[in-house]
């Protein structure tokens, strides 16, 4: 009888093995993904009311912070003193709607590690401070709230980079939003709102929009010319009211429907501080697709760019545009397929003042833990020598040209040598979208910036680059170099 | 392990429950209150008094079965606790009755040995039929015991004490008779059934006569299933009995037979019932059912899920958002509460009291003994391999509890005897 009694206990040890074996598979092997589901409500109601890191700003001005909830002793609100002009970077961590921005990209620091999950226990046992971390952000508050308040009323965004670190100095979308309104109990509510608002609030056009950049991109067609030797700021052109599209019927004509000149030659340097479309399609169709994919490449162009949270790359189809020098007469003018994000053109000024070095742009500075200790610092990131030290010197004499007699004299501020370059790209609905990428001072960089409005409403002769988007700058230039 | 040890074990198994209901406390911004001493206290005199109880009616049964049973009971109180505080002081309450039921079962067997429970085995059957057709009585008529229907299953009795009701799941004790009644029979007819076959290549097929009782047991079983519509109890006595079928005779045509006529059943009541149509598609599909048939099935996955490693810690998981947590999903609560960890632990401890209860069955010298202790192991295993296999989706969800740790005071009682009758053998077979 023992004989069937001990294979009967094979069998019962063997269905115990199966309920270890699927305690293992949900506990261990699925755990992460059954925990992250979205029918499971576990890990928001377990976030709510519980403390997170701090967010702040280099002055010590606080973007975000856990206080306690004075109806409950052991749970925490969040709150966003800055509010909107912040809302985009800072972000909100909601238990309705989710979270954004550094709430999301630095969840893990910002978190208390309190409940536990598998790479959490690993910490524990590793002895590690399960407290939440907190981050110090390189946003200057006064810059920040100077940006929002220039951009008013105007959907947009404005971007500005310490050019020696890549380190980001204010980032602003707007319209932007009170991300406190998403926490409370009609957050759901709140949310639907601002998604059906047409101005689309919750959009963040500084780095997760890429857009045509117009005649910013002239720099880098620019930079091309002055890397490959092929043309100089003095290198004549044919100075034609109309460019004709090479294989096309169509032309190309500057803004004010006349020569850039005299209407026999013009140089470089005048097509540049003008923003001569003619010009530029001209020199951009004897570069090449190739020579001038190169230069914007190395400005990032294609790549996939490091920063806080996944951003889109900028587009430069050197393939397509060899085969279709019509298609590429008009990328050279920031046109047609070309894109670039605001927080990617930022780039490329910090790129021309940063000696032709492009480094990747980031905006949290350290990571503290709860007791204040910095215990991580974010290193500089170079991308790499974009273009040469000559080019970038040439480029930014004509850049400051642009500001002293160009498009972009809107832009200077007395007593400091400002360099800049003027946009006016083809929006949707044809509203222009304004654009100003620059640096100061020319000495001694110490900012880079680029100013986009989409769709301004503006229209005619007054709606660019130069009369909308170059105040914008000369005012945030001001507050940055005023002590 | 000496006495010595057992009872010190019991004693941590008390701390264990106290230190749940405290920690339950604090996340909840309480702290230790006259719960966690009334925890202490109530557990310690149920399994105090199993302990003496033992040393006096049983000494010489093994000390390796109370530890791993006082345990489970803790972390399963803890965690009704947890989700229901008032329920988990009516099971305050049904761990004594349990504990003096089990400590009357220990006196009286001293007194008779369990050959009693193999002479009267007739007697026990017809009580076990008798309890088993208890919850079909009316609802509502005059007489103070009243059938009482819960989630479509008609299982309980309510007796009216006029202050109060009681209610009560009699299959529970039921189900123990019935294992005594096949144990005490197949113990009578063993010789009879393993002799009575003929082969057909290498499987011994019984005579057609054999087959009588187990389609005697099947036809039961499947009467439970359509009157009271109780999916677990019927699978669980009919593979109680057909397990034991096969360890008296070592025929292996019994287990073929009774696992077709499982799976021919479940496919018949899964055909006629749409009950067990539901239990099918959540068992098969809980996450494209979410709304409906699959909801208990994925917050069980969920729930164990989120606790992953180490479990959100008692009190600070969301075991309430599973329906039923305290009776059928009562490990999922503890696997989100006490994680892998805790899962893993509940899983060990059911292992140790089914080894100790094979052992037991295995060294035994006396045939009716043998049998015994290896159908109330069986009941065990299964039942506990039903239910946690359901949750975790090893098998269909049967809805029957968690031995020792499901709310439930007639399962608390019927598992405590189960284990007082095995530590009584255990002391007889050591004699």
């Amino acid at each position: 009888m023992n004989g069937p009694i001990r294979r009967l206990a094979v069998g019962v040890f063997v269905c115990l093995a199966m309920l270890l074996a699927g305690v293992t598979w949900y506990q261990v092997v699925r755990a992460d993904e059954l925990r992250a589901d979205p029918r499971n409500p576990r890990p928001a109601l377990s976030e709510r009311g519980k403390e997170r890191g701090l967010i702040v700003a280099a002055d010590g001005t606080v973007l975000a912070r856990s206080v306690e909830d004075p109806d409950d002793p052991r749970s925490f609100l969040r709150e966003y003193p800055e509010g909107a002009p912040f809302a985009h970077l800072v972000g909100y961590q909601s238990f309705l709607v989710g979270n954004s921005g550094l709430e999301r990209a630095y969840t893990s620091e910002l978190r208390s590690r309190r409940d536990l999950t598998i790479s959490d226990l690993v910490e524990a046992i590793l002895g590690r401070d399960l407290r939440p971390k907190s981050i110090e952000v390189t946003i200057d508050p006064r810059l920040q709230r100077a940006a929002y308040e220039a951009l008013g009323a105007n959907r947009g965004a404005v971007v500005a980079l310490d050019p020696r670190t890549g380190a980001v100095l204010a980032l602003v979308s707007t319209p932007s939003f009170d991300p406190t309104l998403l926490l409370g109990d009609d957050g759901a509510t709140q949310w639907e709102l601002l998604l059906t608002d047409a101005a689309e609030p919750t959009r963040d056009r500084a780095t997760l929009e890429i857009y045509a950049p117009g005649s910013t991109f002239k720099t880098v067609v620019a930079a091309a010319a002055l890397d490959t030797g092929h043309a100089g700021p003095g290198t004549t052109f044919d100075d034609p009211v109309e460019f004709p599209l090479p294989g096309s019927n169509a032309t190309i004509s500057n803004a004010n429907e006349q020569p850039c000149n005299d209407g026999e030659t013009a140089t470089m340097l005048q097509g540049f501080v003008r923003s001569c479309n003619t010009i530029f399609a001209d020199l951009t169709v004897q570069l090449g697709a190739a020579d001038i994919g190169i230069t914007a490449e190395a400005l990032g162009f294609n790549q996939e760019i490091e920063f806080e949270w996944p951003i889109p790359q900028a587009v430069w189809n050197t393939l397509e545009l060899a085969e279709d020098p019509a298609a590429l007469a008009q990328s050279g003018i920031g046109e047609r397929d070309v894109r670039a994000s605001p927080l990617h053109m930022a780039m490329i000024a910090a790129a021309v003042a940063n000696d032709g070095m492009a480094v990747s742009p980031y905006a949290v500075g350290q990571v503290f833990d709860a007791d204040g200790n910095s215990i991580e610092e974010t290193e500089i990131m170079e991308l790499g020598q974009a273009m040469s030290p000559e080019t970038s010197l040439t480029l930014t004499q004509m850049m400051e040209r642009v500001v002293t007699e160009g498009t972009g004299r809107r832009a200077a501020v007395p007593g400091v040598r400002i360099a800049g370059k003027t946009g006016t790209a083809t929006g949707s609905g044809g509203f222009p979208n304004p654009w100003f990428i620059g640096f100061a001072p020319v000495d001694d960089p110490s900012i880079a910036l680029a100013v986009f409005i989409e769709g301004s409403t503006v229209s005619g002769e007054t709606a660019s680059g130069g009369s909308l988007a170059a105040p914008i700058a000369s005012t945030l230039f001001q507050v940055w170099l005023s002590p | 392990m000496s006495r010595t040890a057992e009872g010190a074990t019991i004693v941590a198994a008390s701390l264990l429950a106290a230190f749940g209901v405290a920690l339950v406390n604090f996340a909840n911004g309480g702290s230790v209150d006259a719960q966690t001493g009334l925890t202490f206290l109530v557990f310690l005199l149920a399994f105090g008094a199993l302990f003496m109880a033992i040393s006096a009616f049983a000494p010489r049964a093994t000390p390796l079965l109370l530890p791993p049973v006082a345990a489970l009971v803790g972390l399963g109180f803890f965690e009704i606790y947890r989700l229901d505080p008032a329920r988990a002081g009516l099971q305050r309450w049904w761990l004594l009755i349990a504990s003096t039921v089990a400590i009357l079962v220990l006196m009286l067997l001293a007194r008779g040995t369990t050959s009693i429970l193999r002479r009267y085995r007739n007697l026990i059957l017809i009580v076990s039929i008798g309890l088993l057709l208890l919850p079909n009585l009316p609802n509502d008529w005059g007489f103070p015991l009243r059938g009482h229907e819960v989630n479509g299953s008609r299982l309980w009795i309510i007796l009216d004490l006029g202050v109060t009701g009681m209610q009560f799941q009699p299959a529970e004790l039921a189900k123990l008779g019935m294992v005594i009644f096949f144990a005490a029979y197949l113990a009578d007819h063993q010789k009879a059934l393993r002799e009575a076959h003929r082969r057909l290549g290498p499987i011994r097929i019984p005579e057609p006569r054999q087959l009588i009782p187990l389609v005697l047991a099947w036809g039961g079983s499947i009467f439970i299933l359509i009157w009271q519509r109780d999916l677990g109890a019927s699978l669980l006595l009919f593979a109680g009995f057909v397990l034991l079928l096969y360890a008296a005779t070592g025929a292996t045509g019994y287990l073929v037979a009774g696992g077709l006529m499982t799976l021919g059943g479940a496919a018949a009541a899964a055909a006629l019932f749409d009950h067990v149509q539901r239990r099918i598609t959540a068992w098969l599909e809980p996450f494209d059912h979410y709304l409906d048939e699959g909801f208990q099935i994925s917050q069980g996955l969920f729930a164990l899920a989120t606790g992953s490693l180490s479990g959100s810690g008692p009190g600070l998981g969301r075991p309430d958002l599973i329906p039923n947590a305290a009776t059928d999903f009562i490990f999922a609560a503890v696997g989100e509460e006490l994680g892998f960890a805790g899962s893993v632990a509940v899983i060990a401890m059911f292992a140790l009291v089914v080894s100790v209860g094979l052992g037991l069955s295995f060294r035994s010298r006396d045939t009716f003994r043998k049998l015994l202790a290896a159908g109330l192991t069986f009941v065990l295993a299964v039942q506990t391999f039903l239910i946690i296999g359901g949750v975790l989706r090893i098998v269909p969800l049967t809805g029957i509890t968690l031995p020792f740790m499901s709310y439930g005071g007639s399962a608390l009682v019927g598992n405590l005897v189960l284990v007082a009758l095995l530590l009584r053998i255990s002391h007889e077979e050591a004699g």
